[in-house]
């Protein structure tokens, strides 16, 4: 039986409901527990952090100075990747920040490097010093680290339970707490470098660790506890996302596998540099892969939002079928669509097309599917794009 | 695509009534707070402070059992050696031919005779050891703003077993007293620290110094 109009929209608003694509977050929420709960762990581990920075700033305030300026533009551009790959359901970027605090204050001096400092102590006095040394933190990190950034998101669910509603939110949070995690240990370890050669040539002493820092960050932090909090969320189970135990736990233990093989490398790959180097290549390839994997498995039920949304406005012709195919579809579906024009004008023009039906599609999101003026204007706007007229505004 | 003939509706012009993000059900409040959002923080408390306190408390109770038998030597990056004394606990540090599996021996190693320390620390440093006394006294002073432990006193010369030159100065701090040795080993400084409480006996110092002179690296005696 062909749907009618009426059963796309309740379609629509089904997968609005589950989603909760478009929904406005409030962070200041009094009679959530977890906000206290959010406001003690964060603020207390930022008052540490900036005690520590303050304290030894005028000690290696050059050291200090380079890693904060360099590790603030990485974070830029992953936070600008991060949102990118984020163009289906989108999560409210204050969500995004609120998990980055967590990951970079919380997560990381409020539980971590406590824990880690313990652990490190009690395999040295357990199984020796050598031993320490060689596993010590490959066995210590991956537990510790990974569980308190994934703590955040039960932390998330229950502050912005209406937001976090797929394994792909749980992905793209997660990415965002590894992202604070990330930096805050970095200018955690630039200082620590900077202090390693008595003090003298701080710049000298620190840049490698910046260096091998932001190269190695590529397949670390931001992609463990990414897919340690997409396996949270299959774990525990969402409305728009059914509990998976198994998937779940093998989401949340390959992070963990991860983390602890990067931070045994020196020890598996031994006194070989060429060795060291080959693994450490070799691991974030492998890290890489897997990540792309859990974006492409995660990603679907988001693209289903999508074509649930924005299929009425197929049916109103508001957009076409190829474009719909295109916005539900992956980066090949987007490129073949635009490849698909005659000309690099029109090519141009199906790119537009394509931003503006974006566009509408957050709109109706913010609008719950209902028509309101700026939906109208979204909608109107698509067909101003394909037409070929300029913006008035 | 839809059937037109069935198609009479349209989308309503306004959103759907949904309660702001603060709001509570009457039947989920607990003294005003929303109860379902009381177990995860409860959760994530609990493991914050079995991070946070109780490991490290469990390791503050663990005594270390590595402790220094007669004819041990502690090697640190660079090559860098000293012999600790028999008895004390080695609380950081590998021993000489004890290397970790990458090759590299750790830059610091520490050990313990019940409240009294022993540092020994390397990293690359220009410069002679009085020059390096220097630094670490400017860090220091830096780093702790006249409170805390710091290097006091004016450098005196001290001799190595080896027959290395370096320079030592006395350390004070709130209840705490010591001494600190600088050398400096074809463009690698070394460290050493040694602190306890003020009123430590003799015996403590005798071992220290017996440790500092200790302190040594075999492409120096090469040269």
């Amino acid at each position: 039986m062909t749907p009618t109009l009426a059963d796309l929209d309740r379609a629509r608003n089904i997968a609005l409901d589950l989603s909760g694509w478009g929904r406005r977050f409030t962070f200041y929420q009094p009679r959530n527990f977890a906000f206290w709960g959010y406001l003690v762990l964060v603020g207390t581990g930022m008052f540490v952090s900036v005690a520590r920075v303050t304290r030894e700033y005028d000690a290696y305030g050059q050291a200090i100075a380079l890693a904060v300026t360099s590790f603030a533009i990485y974070a830029a551009l992953f936070w600008w990747f991060t949102q990118h790959i984020d163009h289906y359901a989108k999560l409210p970027a204050k969500l995004m920040v609120v998990a980055f605090l967590w990951g970079g204050f919380a997560a990381t001096w409020m539980m971590a490097a406590n824990a880690n400092d313990a652990i490190l102590a009690l395999y040295a006095k357990s199984f020796g010093q050598s031993w320490a040394l060689n596993w010590g933190a490959g066995l210590s990190a991956p537990f510790t680290e990974e569980t308190a950034k994934g703590s955040r998101l039960l932390l998330l669910i229950a502050l912005a339970p209406r937001q976090v509603r797929t394994a792909f939110d749980g992905f793209i949070s997660g990415a965002f707490i590894g992202l604070g995690f990330q930096i805050i240990e970095d200018i955690a370890y630039a200082m620590t470098s900077a202090s390693s050669q008595f003090g003298a040539n701080q710049i000298g002493a620190s840049i490698g660790t910046i260096f091998l820092r932001m190269v190695s960050g590529v397949a670390a932090h931001i992609v463990y506890s990414a897919i340690f909090c997409a396996g949270l969320i299959y774990l525990l189970g969402r409305p728009a996302e059914p509990r998976r135990v198994g998937r779940g736990l093998l989401l949340m233990a390959i992070p963990m596998l991860l983390h602890g093989t990067w931070d045994s490398l020196a020890a598996i790959a031994g006194p070989s540099a060429l060795t060291q180097v080959g693994l450490l290549i070799a691991v974030i390839v492998i890290v890489l892969v897997i990540v792309v994997r859990v974006y492409e498995l995660t990603v679907r039920r988001e693209r289903e939002f999508v074509r649930d949304v924005m299929t009425p406005e197929e049916a109103r012709d508001v957009i076409t079928a190829a474009e719909l195919d295109a916005m539900a579809g992956n980066r090949k579906a987007r490129k073949g669509y635009r490849k698909a024009g005659r000309d690099r004008r029109e090519r141009k023009r199906t790119r537009y097309v394509l931003n503006a039906a974006y566009d509408l599609a957050d709109e109706l999101a913010a609008a719950r599917g209902a028509d309101t003026d700026r939906v109208r204007f979204a909608r109107a706007e698509v067909g101003r794009i394909r037409a070929g007229v300029p913006s008035p505004w | 695509m839809p059937d037109p003939e069935t198609d009479k509706s349209s989308a309503p012009s306004a959103p759907r009534f949904e309660p702001d993000q603060g709001w509570v059900p009457a039947d989920e409040r607990l003294f005003g707070v929303d109860r379902r959002t009381i177990a995860p923080t409860l959760a994530v408390f609990a493991l914050a402070i079995v991070m946070s306190l109780v490991l490290p408390v469990i390791n503050a109770k663990m005594p270390y059992h590595d402790i220094v038998k007669a004819g041990d030597v502690v090697q640190l990056q660079g090559e860098v050696t000293f012999v600790p004394e028999a008895g004390w606990g080695i609380t950081s540090g590998v021993r000489a031919g004890n290397a970790p599996l990458s090759g590299e021996y750790p830059a610091t190693a520490t050990v313990q005779d019940k409240a009294v320390k022993f540092m020994v620390h390397t990293a690359p440093f220009d410069g002679d050891a009085n020059k390096l006394l220097d630094q670490i006294e400017m860090t220091s002073e830096a780093l702790n703003r006249g409170r805390g432990v710091h290097v006091a006193g004016a450098h005196t010369t001290i001799v190595t077993d080896q027959g290395k030159q370096g320079a030592t100065a006395r350390v004070t701090g709130p209840r705490t007293g010591g001494v600190i040795a600088a050398f400096v080993f074809n463009r690698r400084g070394v460290e050493a620290v040694a602190t306890g409480p003020s009123d430590t006996g003799p015996e403590p110092t005798a071992a220290v110094f017996q440790m500092i002179r200790s302190i040594s690296q075999p492409g120096e005696g090469k040269r």
